[in-house]
């Protein structure tokens, strides 16, 4: 068990966070939205407390918890104000070690999760992650979606969903974090009290999230959804793994590129063209490689030609990397960015707890911004010739095909695959 | 405390936080300066309140206040076309801006040693903003693309527009805060550049900084950049009211979507009036927990919906108690209506208990601290009670109103304030497939009734 504390008293409040190692990632294929499910359910009623009397007794603290799945593991979240505090650690304990699992819930949480895939059907930039997603590096362990599909979710069993939970969390599989109103002594017991009735077992081999890169060449999936005035655009490609030796040149390289208004991305496509509200570039930050990505939304009448200029400047940053006035700046703006995220206790514990998660050493992320500042225009180039393929960019659309379909297929991305947007 | 610096005149004081001491200074020109020294962090939020918004705008020239949360990053006389965001980012700081009905914030998040750049780059453009094509085009198409993402291409900011101006028949809050895309492409720069003289000025605008700052080097530096700055002669306030809506209102249109969603408002009170704390712990226990009494109906027991949200908008005048569903498969959204009838009218007749009552109070006490965690969350609470309701000081009198509220009085606005007269409903359905699977190519099919003088309700 890895425990990490940030204290401070500007508010009467204390946020609890723990990490079981083994999110979605892990879900076995042909089940995706396995941990999910178990997560979720794992909430909904715990301790000898169905869901009801467990909602009641938790809100009339005041308090929140929540479970939710990311790639790499699966979160509680709670937070609750420092009176309250013994008790809302009982009830996450109670979550952790006691769990009801009640059939009646799992029953009503998998007629629930369709409606969640309705919601995200239903938002342009949801949708088009989730297929992004899917298409980057199709067979990758993070291409596997952590809501599961329209096939999966029926084979969803109780029993396995119980089984999950209970080989995932023990102790030596978890990441503890607590911020806030709260001393270093006392936040080391409540994490005793919150592992103290787990079974102490081997903890999980973790999933194979290295993946391996698709084959060259560019393409073009198109999500067709009716009536779009607009192309929700995505495009990328598999990239390393946040942690690689390369990453703090990669974090340079993505910062002048697409991470400020100042970056190339953005004065190309908004600021001198008025293309779109947003541009920008980001490599995922997860515990293996995952996604170097790029997102804008265009009025459909551009989208072919802001795809055709994205895929430029990506060849001309790919080919030569930042000039020296975009490395300098960037450099400034990481650099001098860290006092921002690490300003409350609890962004500080946050960070923690995801270096650990991704198997980071402890201080990675705080660390990053000093070893940016001793990296120059030549080390983004060398990472950027290392990590950036052109000709392998996936462009995922949503729009609607009748309309956007002529310019992108004219875009120079590559042959177009047209889906309907409720099919995944 | 230390003295009053020339040109300052202390005004108020009062505590944020557990301990923080808020100051409320001002300028002889009628600039307001609120101060909170905040040394948990190196940083500052610097953030200038400007009381313009959407409702200060005319028909036909909608969008104009939100135009400018685009323009203002622009050009000044000083600062050459980007200049501002460059100089912002090579800190690691970062700069954002916000409009609303009743406001326009601009925010500068720095380190707390580039706290003189602060104060210079926002009393540049308090004054001396450079209008002129080149500057105004690209960002009417970025606004344009803002627009068709938010609204014309989402369900929920379509839902929201709809609402909106079926609520309101004669209050600016009847158009959206982006602005009508009509009127987004049309307004010309000589609206634009009178809009700027009109209400940039220091008399109508408070700056708030929050942060490891020296206060009284602060308020040299503020003195120094704004004391010369020529207070405006602001436009003479527009006192719209919104007659009393006679009957419930609903409009119902075809959407791209895959359930109904429902958005239902109901006439209540502006922030500032003494029913909005218990028509704030009212939307806590409607749907603000998983076991509030909207949540637990529709979601859990009846599973007639996905989601089901209820908002209080924060603005000066009287506007909408809000509540969202999303309808789950299956099912129509008159059967979620229903039930939220059912549960008002509960509520009606025998009020929460005491216990009800201080689970939501204790739920709202956790969301006042963690909206007051940080500099930008202290400066945000501050700048919106002073420029949207006249004082920093109704943040904390609302916490005391919030601990005063009874189950009595939540009883009062339920019966007072949501009956079936002043409740507007918009509906967003599916569009239908025809039998060969494609849409059946209908427009929008916007239906809309009201039937003035029905019902009064509970």
């Amino acid at each position: 068990m890895t425990v990490f504390v940030e204290s401070s008293a500007d508010a009467p409040l204390v946020w609890i966070e723990v990490a079981i190692r083994g999110g979605a990632a892990a879900d076995p294929f042909g089940l995706e939205g396995l941990h999910r499910h178990a997560g979720l359910l794992a909430r909904r009623g715990a301790g000898g407390r169905d869901r009801a009397a467990f909602d009641e007794t938790l809100d009339r603290l005041g308090a929140a918890i929540d479970v939710g799945v990311g790639r790499d593991s699966t979160t509680l979240s709670a937070v609750t104000l420092t009176r309250n505090l013994d008790e809302v650690v009982g009830l996450c304990a109670d979550v952790l070690a006691a769990p009801a699992f009640a059939v009646v819930e799992h029953e009503r949480l998998r007629r629930e999760t369709p409606q969640v895939l309705d919601e995200i059907r239903d938002d342009d930039a949801s949708l088009v992650s989730r297929w992004f997603d899917r298409e980057c590096a199709p067979g990758h362990a993070y291409a596997r979606t952590s809501l599961g599909t329209d096939a999966s979710l029926p084979r969803l069993e109780l029993e396995l969903a119980r089984a999950t939970w209970q080989r995932e969390v023990v102790p030596d599989n978890l990441v503890i974090g607590v911020a806030g109103d709260i001393d270093e002594a006392r936040a080391r017991a409540i994490a005793e009290r919150l592992t103290d009735r787990l079974t102490s077992r081997a903890v999980p081999a973790p999933p194979d999230v290295e993946g391996v890169d698709p084959a060259p060449g560019r393409r073009v999936v198109l999500v067709d959804k009716p009536e779009r005035t607009q192309a929700q655009l995505r495009l990328g490609h598999l990239g390393p793994r946040f942690g690689d030796e390369d990453t703090a040149a990669l974090v340079l390289l993505e910062t002048g590129f697409g991470g400020m208004f100042s970056s190339r991305l953005m004065q190309e496509i908004r600021v001198r063209r008025g293309w779109s509200y947003g541009a920008g570039c980001m490599l995922r930050r997860s515990r293996g490689r995952h996604w170097l990505e790029m997102w804008m939304a265009t009025a459909i009448d551009v989208a072919g030609d802001a795809v055709k200029t994205t895929l430029d400047l990506f060849a001309d940053v790919a080919a030569k990397g930042l000039d020296a006035d975009e490395t300098a700046l960037a450099r400034a703006y990481v650099v001098g960015s860290m006092p921002f995220h690490q300003a409350t206790a609890r962004q500080r514990m946050q960070i923690a707890v995801r270096d650990a998660v991704y198997g980071l050493p402890a201080g990675y992320t705080i660390s990053l911004p000093g070893r940016v500042a001793e990296l120059g225009q030549a080390d983004v180039a060398v990472a950027a010739a290392r990590w950036l393929k052109p000709a392998s960019v996936v462009t995922v659309a949503v729009a609607t095909a009748a309309t956007a379909q002529t310019a992108l297929a004219a875009a120079g991305a590559g042959p177009v695959d047209v889906l309907e947007y409720d099919a995944y | 405390m230390f003295a009053a610096p020339d040109g300052l005149t202390f005004e108020a004081e009062s505590r944020i936080g557990r301990a923080q001491v808020v100051r409320r200074w001002r300028l002889d020109n009628g600039l307001g300066v609120i101060v909170v020294v905040d040394k948990t962090a190196p940083i500052v939020s610097y953030q200038t309140w400007y009381r313009v918004g959407s409702r200060h705008e005319e028909v036909g020239k909608t969008g104009l206040a939100h135009l400018f949360e685009h323009l203002m990053f622009a050009q000044t006389e000083t600062l050459a076309p980007g200049e501002f965001d460059r100089v912002v980012e090579r800190t690691g700081g970062e700069s954002n801006a916000a409009t609303w009905v009743d406001w326009t914030q601009y925010r500068l998040s720095l380190p707390a040693a580039d706290l003189p750049l602060a104060v210079r780059l926002e009393s540049e453009r308090m004054s001396r903003l450079l209008l002129t094509a080149e500057t105004v085009e690209p960002e009417r198409d970025v606004v344009t693309n803002e627009r068709r993402e938010r609204v014309e291409d989402d369900v929920d900011g379509w839902l929201d527009e709809q609402l909106m101006s079926t609520a309101f028949e004669v209050h600016p809050y009847r158009w959206p805060t982006i602005g009508w895309m009509a009127d987004i492409r049309a307004v010309g720069l000589d609206d634009i550049r009178a809009f700027y003289r009109s209400w940039y000025a220091p008399n109508n605008a408070t700056l708030v900084v929050v942060g490891d700052v020296d206060e009284q080097q602060l308020l040299g530096l503020v003195r120094d950049a704004y004391g010369g700055l020529r207070p405006a002669a602001l436009p003479a306030a527009t006192a719209a009211v919104e007659p009393p809506q006679a009957g419930e209102r609903v409009k119902r249109a075809r959407r791209p979507i895959a359930t109904d969603r429902v958005l239902c408002g109901w006439k209540v009170v502006g922030q500032g009036h003494p029913d909005w704390a218990p028509l704030e712990l009212l939307t806590t226990l409607l749907a603000g927990s998983p076991s509030s009494r909207l949540h637990r109906r529709l979601v859990i027991e009846r599973e007639l919906a996905s989601t089901v949200d209820v908002q209080l908008t924060p603005f000066r005048d009287p506007s909408l108690l809000r509540i969202a569903v999303t309808t789950a498969r299956g099912h129509r959204a008159e059967e979620s209506l229903t039930e939220i009838d059912l549960v008002i009218a509960d509520l009606a007749e025998r009020g929460p208990d005491e216990a009800e009552v201080q689970k939501a109070k204790n739920l709202t006490e956790t969301d006042f601290w963690s909206a007051l965690v940080d500099a930008d969350g202290k400066a945000e609470a501050l700048g919106h009670h002073e420029t949207a309701l006249g004082d920093f000081r109704t943040l904390n009198q609302l916490a005391e109103r919030l601990a005063a509220v009874t189950a009595a009085d939540l009883k009062r606005v339920v019966r007072q304030y949501l009956v079936p007269r002043t409740r507007t409903v918009i509906v967003a359905e599916p569009e239908p497939e025809t039998e060969d699977g494609d849409e059946d190519g209908d427009e929008e099919g916007e239906e809309v009734g009201e039937a003035e003088g029905e019902g009064q309700g509970s």
